[in-house]
Formats: structure tokens, sequence, C-alpha cells
């Protein structure tokens, strides 16, 4: 452990490694479809070299990560999302080349959201949205059960403390 | 307290046609004035579509008036408009982080202001705006708005009207302020392009075949030319300068009650500023590098929400003020805020990582210009220099103190600026690491307090025991 703290625990589910894999081959696949009929467009109307040169790069630079975010980054992103949920804090750790720690304190959580897409439809699985008043973050992939007692119990937790951080404003 | 539904002052009818005026301004000269003997083409068309959108306009105008009203209930205001669809808003005084008013030259004439308080809420309606009230009115609802704040605190009815209104004032800004104020802003060079421009406008005249040659010789032989010129212009930019800054900066008041701060400055359009002590969510320091050498500082109120559009913010606390003078106000006016001079910097060897991590500006405009104009990859060599210099600045002053429960950052190169802000208004804080950053055993902290933008204050390559620390000192309750 790099850093003195105590880190959250529960993981997410590894069902996600599959849905990222698909979702990132179909972005990046027409990312390079669009970029294939631009230099298609630039053949055959001659537009000017430089553009060739821009597609080519961008084509080049999208492979690249491709290969990154459908081989390597879901197992490795999955394998180090942690997430922990208690009274006081919510408490989020993901990425393994460079690691993000996010620490938010419950009376600070304005809202809690949960949605799923077409492929987390199909395992059943949910996206946790908590958002502050200062930004947002996702909890990905996590069981349906599991994803609605979550809100609630971010919801109640939230609740019970908000009447905690008006006495604290007034000092 | 509770008042009837109430429509704005008639004025507001005088206020909006005359934003309107304003916005269509240069159709009216173009259509009306430029092109008035032309009536053919598009030109008519146009013509027709103005004066049938302007009349459409002023009737709209008219209607919203008539629909458009506010009244003041115990906890909350609530504003009632639209023409066709309606629209009410319950605004809670206890959600209005802080409120400002401003009177131009033309509210002045009639007596009358603008208010507007801000609810800090990130959706386009988050600031309640009257941009038309009679002083009274204004003076109603800040009293609703204060006194609802006073009464959050649940203290007993005596107690409380010995608190609200026992408003002192602590800093009034002086003459000589001023003459500091205007001195040390530089307003004064601002008349050094006209100068130019003037200089070589008699040049012109005096010598219309002087060639360049002998430019040099002519500024030579006239210098004495240039003096009274040079005189005259110095003081008539001091003069002006002075006068930009009296309208700006004079009669800058601060004054402050039990749980309010209360800022107001300028003198032909004033605008005033107040904030619930409790609703500061932090302070900033401002130095530039004039202000150091002339050891001044200045000390900012951070909103939740928004604090005037640029030139009108009025949320700092004299802006001119010596460095102890500003720290002294603070401690009076936020006495739980102390600032603290001898601040932690960061170990040398960060130093080596700022400067070997990726250049990654350098890189992109490197490979732009050599792709697209490969004549100015020159520049790619100063981009490369401003990274290096802008790193090494980076390194010598960023420092940072964490004491009690506060946090204390503070960033910057020739001018800097010191943000202290407390655990409980943090509203959730980031570490991170990449690789490169673990070699040297340092990580990055963020952290982000509410304001409008979202004020979010990071420290890269701080030691990691300072960032673990940092970490469980957030996640202890204080």
């Amino acid at each position: 452990m790099y850093l003195h703290i105590t880190e959250p625990s529960r993981k997410i589910s590894s069902k996600i490694i599959r849905i990222w894999q698909m979702t990132n081959t179909i972005g990046h696949t027409a990312v390079l479809i669009i970029l294939g009929v631009l230099l298609y467009l630039s053949s055959v109307y001659q537009w000017a070299g430089w553009i060739d040169t821009a597609l080519y790069i961008l084509v080049g630079l999208m492979v690249v990560s491709a290969i990154f975010s459908i081989f390597i980054e879901p197992s490795f992103l999955q394998k180090s999302w942690r997430y922990e949920i208690d009274e006081e804090f919510v408490q989020l750790k993901h990425g393994r080349f460079n690691q993000y720690h996010t620490l938010i304190p419950m009376e600070k959580v304005e809202y809690v959201t949960t949605d799923q897409g077409p492929f987390l439809r199909r395992h059943d699985l949910y996206n946790v949205k908590i958002g502050t008043t200062t930004s947002s973050h996702t909890i990905p992939a996590i069981y349906k059960d599991e994803a609605l007692a979550l809100r609630s119990q971010i919801a109640v937790f939230a609740k019970v403390k908000d009447t905690d951080s008006e006495r604290e404003e007034e000092e | 307290m509770m008042t009837q539904p109430k429509r704005y002052h008639p004025a507001w009818l005088l206020f909006e046609l005359y934003s309107f005026i304003k916005n269509t301004f240069f159709f009216i000269l173009f259509l009306f004035v430029l092109r008035a003997g032309t009536n053919s083409g598009w030109i008519l068309w146009a013509k027709y579509a103005f004066i049938f959108f302007a009349v459409w306009t002023l009737i709209h105008i008219v209607l919203k008036w008539f629909v458009q009203t506010y009244q003041i209930t115990n906890q909350s205001i609530i504003l009632r408009e639209g023409v066709f669809v309606k629209n009410q808003r319950t605004v809670p005084f206890e959600r209005i982080q802080n409120n400002q008013t401003s009177t131009n030259f033309l509210h002045r004439m009639l007596g009358l202001t603008s208010l507007s308080l801000e609810t800090g809420t990130s959706d386009a309606q988050a600031s309640v705006k009257f941009t038309v009230l009679s002083n009274d009115e204004a003076q109603q609802i800040l009293t609703a708005v204060n006194h609802q704040n006073t009464a959050e605190t649940e203290e007993t009815e005596e107690k409380m009207e010995e608190t609200a209104y026992n408003r002192t004032l602590y800093f009034r800004s002086t003459k000589k302020d001023t003459l500091k104020a205007a001195f040390t802003s530089l307003s004064f060079l601002a008349i050094f392009p006209i100068l130019a421009a003037v200089y070589f406008q008699i040049d012109d005249f005096f010598s219309l075949e002087s060639s360049a040659e002998n430019i040099f010789f002519y500024f030579a032989d006239h210098l004495w030319m240039l003096i009274p010129l040079f005189i005259t212009a110095m003081i008539l930019s001091v003069a002006i300068g002075y006068v930009q800054t009296v309208i700006k900066y004079g009669n800058y008041e601060i004054s402050a009650d039990d749980q309010r701060i209360y800022i107001q400055k300028g003198v032909l359009s004033t605008s005033s500023f107040s904030i619930p002590k409790k609703k500061v969510q932090a302070i900033t320091i401002h130095q530039s590098l004039i202000k150091r050498m002339l050891n001044m500082a200045e000390v900012k109120l951070v909103s939740a929400g928004k604090m005037g559009d640029g030139k009108q913010e009025t949320n700092s606390l004299y802006p001119f003020m010596a460095k102890k003078e500003a720290y002294r106000l603070t401690n009076i006016l936020l006495p739980n805020y102390q600032i603290e001079e001898n601040m932690k910097r960061l170990p040398r060897k960060v130093l080596l990582l700022k400067l070997i991590s990726p250049y990654f500006g350098t890189l992109i405009v490197g490979a732009g210009l050599f792709i697209f104009q490969r004549e100015w990859i020159w520049i790619t060599g100063i981009v490369f220099l401003l990274g290096i210099a802008s790193r090494v600045l980076d390194y010598l002053f960023t420092s940072y103190l964490r004491h009690g429960d506060f946090i204390q950052t503070r960033k910057g190169g020739f001018s800097n600026e010191t943000f202290l802000t407390r655990k409980e208004r943090v509203q959730q804080i980031e570490v991170r690491h990449s690789w490169l950053q673990r070699k040297f055993n340092v990580a990055t902290l963020e952290f982000s307090n509410r304001s409008k933008p979202v004020y979010v204050s990071q420290l890269a390559d701080v030691p990691k025991e300072d960032v673990s620390d940092f970490y469980r000192w957030f996640k202890q309750k204080s």
C-alpha cells in the first residue's frame, strides 16, 4: 500500500469487463468509420494535403487507444475499482497506473441516481451516480439489489446528516 | 412579516426599454440612419421585420410588467412571472448565499437600485435578480433576508435584536488609500499608448519630409519639445488614473455585525456585497508582484453563490490594503480564520520530478508545427523554455499548511494566491498518484470548495506521508 490510509474494500462486478470491451469496441469502431469516410471524401474531392496527414495521425492514435481501451484497460480498471459507503463517507478508489482515491463526506452528498444502459440491463447491473455540489461520481456495475439498497442507504445517510450540516454551519 | 404580491417599480419599464434600445442599437443605426433613404429590396423587409419585432417586444415588456410580482413571506421570497406560461419560484432565505446591490448612474438619478440574491445552485436560475427597485423596497427585502438568517440560529428574541443590528464600521478608504490604489493599480500608465500616438501625430505634422533615417536625429533635436509634453501627459494620466480609481474604489467601506459582513464601494455607480459569516466558504489572499513589493494584500471572501460579473466584484476586503491591516481585519471579521505565514515547502527532489515529467504541451506544439508550419518550428523551443520556467516557479512558490481544522495552500509565481478553508467547508477530496510520482514518494492532493465556478485546489507532488495525513485528517470527524 502506497498511502497509509484505510482503503475501500467492496468490488464491482467482473462482468463489466466484457461490457466495457464491447462499448469501447463500438465507440472506437464508430470513430474509425467516420475517419475512414473523411479519408475517402478527402481523396475524392482532393482536400488539402494537411488534412490527410492529420486524419492518418488521428487513425493511428485511435488504433493505439483502441488496443489500450479494449484489451488492456477494462480488466485493470475493474480489478482496481473499490468502493465503500458508510454513515459518514463515500470512499472510492480506482486505477492502477494512475491511482485515484476520492473521499466524500455523506453530508455533502446532494443526490444519488442509478442508471443502466442496454448492456448493463442484460446483466442486471446498475451504475450508481453520487453527486455533490461540486461534482459527480459514478460507481460502475453493481448488481441490482445491491445498487438499489445502496441508493436508499445513501439517501438515508445523507438525509440524516443534513440536519447536522446545518447545525455545523451555524458554528 | 408577510407582504402581498407586489409588482416591480414602474421604472422597470424604462430600464427594459433602455436595454432593448441598447441591444438593438446597431440595427437601428444601420436600418434607420445609415440606410434611411433606402427603401428597396431586403432593406425594406428588414425595416418591416424590425418594426414588427420592436412593437412586439414593447408589448411584451408591458405585459411582463403586469404579471410579474414578488412576495416576501416569513421564510422565503416568492416570484411569479410569465405572460403565457405561468411560472412561480420560491426561494427560501436560508438558501441565499450572498446578496449584492449595484446602483448605476441611471438608478442613482431616479433614486433606485438593483439587487441580486445568490443561491449558489447550479442551474440557470441560481440568482434572483431585481433590476429595478426603489431604495425602500431593496431595504425591505434585505431586512427580511438578513433577519431570517439571524432567526435561523434559534436565539431568543431579545438576544436577536441585540446582535442583529449591532453593525460596526471597520474600514473606510481615505484619500490616501485611493491615491495609493491609483498608483498600485498602475492606472496612470494607461496614458502611455495615447502619449505615443500623440507624439507621432505631432511628428508627422512638424516634419512631413523627414525620412526613416533621421527620425532618431529628429528625436534628439526635439527632446526639449518632449519634456513639457511628457510632463503634461504625466499630470493628465495621474489625474485620469486617480479619477478612475475614485469611481471604482472610492468610498470603500467594510462593516459587519455578528451575523454578516457588508462591503460597499464606488462613487458615481455604487455596489455592495453582503454575506453571512457562516456562509463564507473560504478566503483567498492575492498578491501581485507590485503588491508584494509594497507589502499589500487583497483578501477575498469566497461565497457559494455568484459574486458579481467581472469588474463588479465586491467580495474583496479593500484590494490595496497593507498586508498587516488586511490580516488583522480578517481576524476581526472571521475570528475563526487564522492566516499563517510560515507554510511548508515541497521537498527539493520534487523539482527534479517536475522537470522530468513529460512535456505534453511542448510535444503537441512541436508536432503541430512540424506538420503544418515547419519554418516556425523554433516556437517549440520557446514553449519548452516557458514550460521549464513555469515548473521551476511552481516548485518555488507552492506551499501548504494544515493546522487544526484549516487547510491553507499557496500557489503562484510572480503573483501568488493563498487559499484558506476549513475542513467542514471542503466538499470532497481526491488524492492520486502516477507511476512516476510513486518513484519519488509523492502524490497529488485535490480538494473542492463550493463557489461559482467550483473552486478546486490542487497540490501536486506532495510527500506521500503528508497526503496520507491529509486524507486521514479529512476522514476524522471534527
